[in-house]
């Protein structure tokens, strides 16, 4: 069966002015299926922001097919909607304000957008703050507030690049709590981008490792864990069984990562 | 949502009225004021070097109380007002443009760079020229003035605007129109209101620099021609109603700025950014 996304032979090199480049992704192959909830890892600069961005249609000029629901797409696509790694809220916008964007770009009536806004705010818990400026929320918030705004854009895919990144780690347990909710309750195909093994494991149907830069698919483990599952599943034996195997493969590719960047 | 920020705009308005720094700037003119009439009294200077300032309040109602005094009022309004529009569109309009097109605008950096400081005052006897000494050379000195603050503050404005911003425009599938209208404007709101409020002095001085060189109508004329009928009284009454106008038009932006900033645009973000 085709997957809901497909990625065929992607490879992406950005070139400088001056000749130079970096081979950020390399030749990575990858079929999600409806519904699916799929994590990548990989050591820091390893190409997952680029291979995001590919997909997204926000980078263009690369190798490979970017293919959706059967359908080979160039540029952004209405079924693929994205959380950026960096802050990435309006800040002269207010949290319904910031979540009604893409409704308003869409040319929903105010009415209608703000009522639909209002319901992604309470999903992602931020009911009571609709009126504040990210200037007034914490990073946790801020976050949250762009994850609403994406899921307000009902994509069939979600794209997350380490949305929890800069949070606290009892933080990130409780909002991965939240992603799995939204999850359930959406049922949209998800890939998150994450540096964090247990996230991964706790969040996902599968969890792609990748290698140091160019980056490149070194496994695919299969989380075979129960489902519903809540951050109370990290004390199983299962899923510590789990998060040593990842941590095996990741070892190698983060200490070929430090020694690159020793020798640099 | 709108009743929000109006809330906010009362609020910072009413704090305004009655902060400590308003009741110092008022004591210190009130005391600049007593010097000068102490040492008008004194009889240390020639009467007509620091006339009492009663003999200037005489002078200023007495210009504020003919038809006169208003035209030239109106013309320096005019020139001030249509030179700082002209000005500043085309500040913004390049800005932006040398901000999107990356290559032009670092073309365009060094000339923009290097006449920035000059004092724009050496142009005038070229903008006389070519504009007359009428109401032309002093639109056009306004013009000039503004010019350069806006063009300077728009362009550091599209090169502080968040990349990852213009991500999410486009990963939302804007129309070119939507990312300049909801993307790029509201991010170069603060620069170039920043850019703007500078525009609007240096206009101002442009026009009366331009005015008291040569002219035939204007306050800055108004002033110089009292100072050639050596009617010194009158001379410095223009002078202070320069001033206080001046200081109006600051108010009146610094208001304006406060409304376009307040939506949840505090200042340190905006240079956090660069
Ligand atoms: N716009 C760009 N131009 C040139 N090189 C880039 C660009 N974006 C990323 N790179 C390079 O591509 C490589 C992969 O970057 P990328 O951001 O995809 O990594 P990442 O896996 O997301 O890292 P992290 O986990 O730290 O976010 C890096 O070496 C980076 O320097
Ligand atoms: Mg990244």
């Amino acid at each position: 069966m085709a997957g809901m996304l497909e990625v065929r032979n992607l490879s992406k090199h950005y070139r400088r002015d001056d000749g130079t480049g970096v081979h950020a992704v390399d030749d990575v192959s990858l079929s999600v299926a409806e519904g699916e909830f799929v994590s990548v890892i990989g050591p820091s600069g390893c190409g997952k922001s680029t291979l995001f961005s590919v997909i997204g249609g926000l980078v263009g000029d690369y190798e490979g097919d970017v293919v959706v629901d059967g359908q080979v797409v160039r540029g952004t696509h209405r079924d693929i909607g994205m959380v950026f790694q960096e802050e990435s809220t309006f800040p002269w916008r207010t949290t319904l304000e910031n979540v009604a964007f893409p409704l308003e770009v869409a040319g929903m009536p105010k009415a209608e957008r703000e009522e639909m806004a209002r319901r992604f705010v309470r999903l992602v818990g931020l009911e009571g703050f609709e009126d504040r400026y990210p200037s007034e929320l914490s990073g946790g918030m801020k976050q949250r507030t762009a994850i609403a705004r994406t899921l307000a854009f009902s994509p069939k895919i979600m794209l997350m690049d380490e949305p929890f990144g800069a949070l606290d780690e009892q933080t990130r347990m409780l909002l991965g709590d939240k992603i799995l909710q939204i999850w359930r309750e959406l049922k949209q195909t998800t890939l998150l981008i994450t540096h964090n093994i247990t996230e991964a494991v706790q969040l996902s149907d599968r969890v792609v490792v990748m290698s140091f830069r160019p980056g490149r698919i070194k496994e695919i483990i299969p989380i075979d864990l129960p489902r519903p599952r809540s951050s109370e599943i990290i004390a199983t034996d299962q899923f510590g069984r789990y998060v040593g195997a990842i941590w095996q493969l990741l070892r190698e590719e983060a200490s070929r990562g430090m020694v690159e960047a020793e020798n640099v | 949502m709108a009743e929000v920020s109006l809330e906010r705009v009362t609020e910072s308005e009413r704090a305004g009225f009655l902060t400590t720094e308003l009741r110092i700037q008022i004591g210190t003119i009130l005391g600049v004021w007593a010097s000068w009439e102490a040492l008008a009294q004194s009889g240390l200077f020639y009467r007509d070097i620091v006339p009492s300032s009663l003999r200037v309040f005489a002078a200023m109602w007495r210009h504020l109380t003919e038809a006169e005094f208003y035209h030239h009022l109106g013309v320096t309004s005019y020139e001030v007002l249509v030179g700082f529009a002209i000005g500043s569109i085309a500040g913004i309009g390049l800005g932006i443009l040398f901000g999107v097109r990356r290559f032009l605008g670092r073309v365009m950096d060094g000339y923009i760079l290097a006449l920035a400081p000059a004092p724009k005052v050496v142009f005038l006897p070229i903008l006389m020229v070519v504009f007359g000494i009428g109401v032309g050379s002093k639109i056009a000195m306004a013009a000039l003035s503004a010019f350069f603050p806006v063009v300077l503050s728009t362009v550091a404005g599209m090169h502080l605007i968040n990349p990852t911003l213009i991500r999410v425009g486009k990963m939302f599938n804007a129309s070119p129109w939507q990312m300049v209208t909801k993307v790029y404007l509201p991010s170069l709101v603060l620069p170039v209101v920043t850019g703007l409020r500078l525009g609007l002095g240096v206009a101002i001085i442009g026009t009366l620099v331009a005015e008291i060189k040569l002219a035939k109508a204007g306050l800055g004329f108004l002033a110089i021609q009292n100072y050639e009928l050596f009617r010194i009284p009158e001379m410095y009454s223009v002078i202070i109603i320069i001033f206080a106008l001046a200081m109006g038009a600051n108010a009146i932006m610094t208001k304006l700025t406060d409304r376009l900033t307040q939506r949840g645009m505090p200042k340190v973000e905006v240079s956090g950014a660069a």
